[in-house]
């Protein structure tokens, strides 16, 4: 399944919304919050991590996961939060007019 | 942005990062049962390609175009380094082209574009006169006499101005602390230096009272006198000189560096007035224009006030008009070197042109032996706009190091043309190098390499990707039609050439008829020396007489002197103009006459050897009190007697009080002397008409006048070696007068010599232009050539095996090249034609059509042409057939 274009931004942001996490955690989390419906190529995260570390929407820090490696956390920073509300918002309302659009026509 | 410049750091910790990424998949999947084998394989299968994100987000955090330029620049600097040949022959060639340029623009700079070294220079002029007359021609004056100066100075409310007076001749003697040495004055009125807007470091400007007839003499010395003659001493204010044998009260010292466009060394007051000096036109106006003033009101007020004052010089203005206006002070400043200079900046222009040309050619040339390379390139799939960027960043580099190269050569020059341009041009502003040159260098660099790398870059990238991978590159019979824009470019380069070097020829042809001009009399074995004799001990004309006479005997009675005179002008210097008036013969259209005139002691013929034609020279019994006379020269008697047999004959000139008219004793043979404006042609060396007069027979008032303008010149024939005898003339000078301090010291030769500075001058610059281009041309021919025979290499291969002489293969290629030299100098004589007509004003007993010169030029073009063409054509015979064939 392919994602649109510029959700997997959103997706990662959500997910962070749950408190912050390192890469992998987040393929998981998105992966079971879709019922394993989305199964993001799993190194695709990385480019858009950078991404949104450019913008300012998240940043990251290197910590001790519960495996007891060393792994890269991310954190949705307050710029990105408002952007995830945004982003939502928009998703929101794309979803529902598409959903009308796309409702059963009746003769 | 500030990820590009981390992002190597970053790249590492991203990898560590999926490293970690794919630890935790690892551990879940064993955690759920996999083996740890397969456990990696699946991770690494739903992760995707590691290096590739890597790579992915690499791009992410680069900047494009900087990535790609720095690529293309290391690849450059590796394709120049690879062929050294072709790098050094194309830097040399950009070094010289943008170095020339670089000196020759950077004296244009100082001089003509950048305004003059003062506050709001734009606000200042000086004041030229227009006399027109329908009958008598039309005269600017760039002088004003006092009437006209005053009527501005006293009357004018637009502008403030203030005069220099004596703008030659202007050594004077300066003692101090017991020491005598002449130094250059320049006699300025009160508010000048003001005008010019430069205060002085210490003390102030002239005052109105210095400035009057009888008021306190006072001195304003520039900083390098200062520091020179009385290293800096602070207290110089008020200290009393000697100049010009007078006490001079130090009023001012000027800052380091000043400069009123005349080379002095120390101001004196100028006295205007209305009469005597002030009487002709021997001042020089600087004006400037009031706050709240514009340019037009100002100069429609000096036309008002000026004009009628400068009609008014004519006692009979009859048909005449004035008209007095403002000519903007860098104008004025730089008015003599103007012309030369444009030329100069002209002829640099070609050669610059020229180099481009060849580098061009350099370039092309590269290009086509990188088809290959390009085809590879193009068939790896590289884009046309990359390729064409590649070349053009190559071409970047070279143009950078080249211009860099450029600045060196460019600083280089411009020292030798200083050394070679001293006492050639009197232009008194200081000529350096700064960031507006350099820049300008850098440009046209660039410019030359984006223009001129261009159209190969293009040209290369058009390459048919196929045939050049099949052909191999160096292969086969290479196509005509490739070459033709090199053909081009390489006649193109001649013809520049033979414009340049047919000016260079006429100059040279010029400035031989100059040298080779009978002088009248004989120059060798002769010394000068000026002395400045505007100095009060030297007012009374006995005095005068008594130092010619008493430092006359002491000379010679040097041995090995054969005969000693003083004149007033020498010759192959400027002569003094007076105006005449003939006894004899006289009517209204000839009442009034000029002539050059110069005082003589007896012995001055004898030193110079100038034959006396008719009558006799002047002698020790033309005494003050004797029968006052004249020597004429035969150009005098021409000009003025035609027929006529003027011994015996009387004139009217420099007459005393009292005088009866003078009568001419004899006539003497012409001397060449340079242009006084008057009783010659218009060459630079003319042989004007003179009035010779005892030194004994003249007035105080003449002497006083004349002695602010010129300087009279010791002149000695000896057998003795020229040094030993200045020195020993040095002496006998000292032991009539020790505070009489030598302005100037030369052997006649010498004198004679420095009448043709500026004609050398331009000779040598353009002569040096010539041979520039003539080398950039030959280097041009010669890479077309070789790189015609390393392209044909196969074919020549094939026709040798084929059994055609290696010297008529041979003969083929150095007919290729001679052909285009031939078509070269077709087109570059005709421009020639065309282009030395802007020459003319230079140009002195040869025409612009000379043929000695254009026949010269075209046989050095056909043996330079045929030299850069034989040594790559000599390739040819070295070839072997079997060799070439296999090769590839």
């Amino acid at each position: 399944m392919t994602l649109l274009q510029g959700t997997l931004d959103m997706l990662v942001l959500q997910t962070l919304r749950l408190g912050p996490a390192h890469g992998y955690t987040i393929a998981r989390v998105i992966e079971q919050r879709s019922d394993a419906f989305l199964q993001v190529e799993q190194g695709s995260l990385y480019p858009a991590l950078n991404r949104l570390e450019d913008r300012g929407w998240v940043d990251s820090y290197w910590a001790t996961s519960e495996n007891n490696r060393r792994a890269r956390y991310y954190r949705l920073t307050p710029k990105g939060r408002r952007q995830l509300e945004r982003e939502s918002e928009q998703w929101t309302q794309l979803v529902r007019a598409i959903g009308l659009v796309m409702r059963p026509i009746e003769d | 942005m500030f990820r590009f410049f981390r992002r190597g750091r970053l790249d590492a910790e991203r990898a560590r990062e999926m490293q970690a990424h794919l630890d935790h998949y690892i551990d879940d999947l064993i955690a759920g049962g996999y083996t740890r084998e397969r456990a990696v394989r699946e991770a690494r299968r739903r992760f995707g390609n590691p290096s590739a994100i890597r790579e992915e987000i690499y791009e992410m955090n680069s900047l494009p175009v900087l990535e790609v330029l720095w690529r293309d620049l290391r690849y450059g600097f590796r394709m120049l380094r690879k062929t050294p040949g072709f790098t050094a022959i194309a830097l040399i060639t950009l070094a010289v082209g943008s170095g020339v340029n670089t000196a020759v623009f950077t004296v244009v700079n100082g001089l003509l574009l950048k305004s003059l070294p003062y506050p709001e220079a734009h606000r200042l002029a000086t004041v030229n006169t227009l006399i027109k007359s329908p009958t008598r021609g039309q005269n600017d004056n760039t002088a004003v006499d006092g009437n006209i100066f005053l009527a501005i100075h006293d009357n004018a409310t637009t502008v403030d101005s203030a005069i220099a007076a004596g703008s030659f001749g202007g050594a004077v003697n300066l003692v101090a602390g017991g020491v005598a040495a002449s130094v250059r004055q320049q006699r300025v009125s009160a508010g000048y230096l003001s005008i010019l807007g430069v205060p002085p470091l210490i003390g102030r400007d002239f005052q109105a009272d210095e400035d009057r007839g009888g008021g306190p003499p006072a001195a304003i010395l520039s900083y390098e006198l200062w520091r020179r003659t009385f290293a800096s001493d602070p207290n110089i204010m008020g200290r009393t000189i000697t100049l010009r044998g007078e006490p001079y009260t130090v009023v001012g010292v000027m800052p380091r560096g000043f400069s009123t466009g005349a080379n002095a060394d120390l101001w004196t007051p100028a006295r205007p007035s209305r009469t005597g000096e002030g009487g002709g036109t021997n001042y020089h106006m600087v004006v400037r224009i009031r706050p709240g003033f514009t340019w037009q009101q100002a100069d429609a007020e000096v036309a008002q006030l000026g004009s009628p004052a400068a009609l008014a010089m004519f006692s009979d203005p009859g048909d005449r008009t004035a008209w007095s206006r403002l000519v903007p002070l860098q104008q004025d400043a730089t008015a003599e070197i103007r012309q030369p200079l444009l030329m100069l900046w002209g002829a640099v222009g070609l050669v610059l042109l020229t180099a481009c040309v060849n580098l061009a050619g350099l370039l092309l040339a590269r290009s086509a032996t990188r088809a290959r390379e390009i085809a590879t390139r193009m068939a790896l799939g590289s884009g046309r706009a990359a390729v064409v960027r590649q070349l053009l960043v190559e071409t970047g580099v070279l143009a950078l190091a080249g211009g860099a190269l450029g600045i060196g050569v460019g600083w280089a020059v411009l020292e030798a043309l200083k050394t070679l341009s001293t006492n050639v041009y009197s232009v008194g502003y200081p000529v350096e190098l700064d960031s507006r040159v350099l820049a300008v260098t850098l440009l046209i660099a660039l410019v030359t390499a984006v223009v001129f790398g261009l159209v190969p870059a293009l040209q290369a990238s058009r390459v048919n990707v196929q045939g050049a991978l099949a052909e191999g590159g160096t292969r086969g019979v290479s196509t005509a039609t490739a070459r033709w824009p090199r053909r081009l470019l390489v006649v193109g380069e001649i013809a520049m050439t033979v414009v340049l070097l047919v000016s260079a020829g006429l100059l040279v042809r010029t400035f031989v008829h100059l040298r080779s001009l009978n002088p009248g009399f004989d120059p060798s074995n002769v010394i000068t020396a000026t002395i400045s004799l505007q100095d009060k001990r030297y007012e009374d004309p006995a005095r005068i007489v008594r130092l010619f006479e008493d430092s006359l005997a002491e000379i010679r009675r040097q041995p090995g002197v054969e005969a000693a005179g003083v004149t007033l002008g020498l010759p192959y210097t400027r002569l003094l103009n007076m105006g005449f008036g003939r006894v004899e013969g006289r009517t209204e259209e000839n009442k009034a006459a000029g002539t050059n005139v110069s005082y003589v002691t007896p012995g001055y013929f004898e030193a110079l050897r100038l034959p006396i034609v008719k009558g006799r020279g002047i002698t020790d019994a033309d005494q003050s009190a004797a029968q006052p006379i004249a020597v004429v020269n035969e150009r005098f008697a021409e000009k003025f007697y035609p027929g006529a047999n003027v011994v015996g004959l009387h004139i009217n000139v420099a007459q005393r009080r009292g005088d009866g008219p003078r009568l001419i004793v004899g006539v003497v043979g012409n001397a060449r002397a340079t242009s006084s404006g008057l009783g010659g042609d218009d060459s630079p060396l003319p042989e004007p008409f003179v009035v010779y007069v005892p030194a004994t027979q003249t007035s105080a008032g003449f002497f006083n006048l004349v002695h602010t303008w010129f300087s009279p010149a010791w002149v000695v024939r000896t057998s003795a070696p020229l040094s030993g005898a200045s020195e020993s003339i040095r002496q006998s000078l000292a032991r009539v007068d020790p505070l009489l301090p030598i302005a100037k010291m030369e052997s006649m030769a010498t004198v004679q010599g420095d009448a043709l500075s500026q004609q050398r001058f331009m000779m040598t610059l353009v002569v040096g232009l010539g041979a520039l281009a003539l080398l950039l041309a030959a280097i041009g021919i010669h890479g077309l050539i070789a790189s015609t025979v390393s392209e044909r290499t196969r074919e020549l291969g094939i026709r040798l095996a084929l059994g055609a002489t290696g010297t008529r293969v041979m003969r083929e290629v150095l007919l290729s090249g001679m052909a285009l030299a031939t078509v070269g100098l077709v087109i570059g004589s005709i421009a020639a034609l065309i282009a030395v007509r802007l020459l003319q004003s230079f140009l002195w007993g040869v025409t612009t059509t000379d043929p000695i010169t254009f026949a010269g030029v075209v046989i050095t073009l056909l043996l330079v042409a045929f030299l850069a063409s034989v040594i790559p054509a000599w390739r040819v015979l070295r070839l072997d057939p079997a060799l070439t064939l296999r090769a590839e």
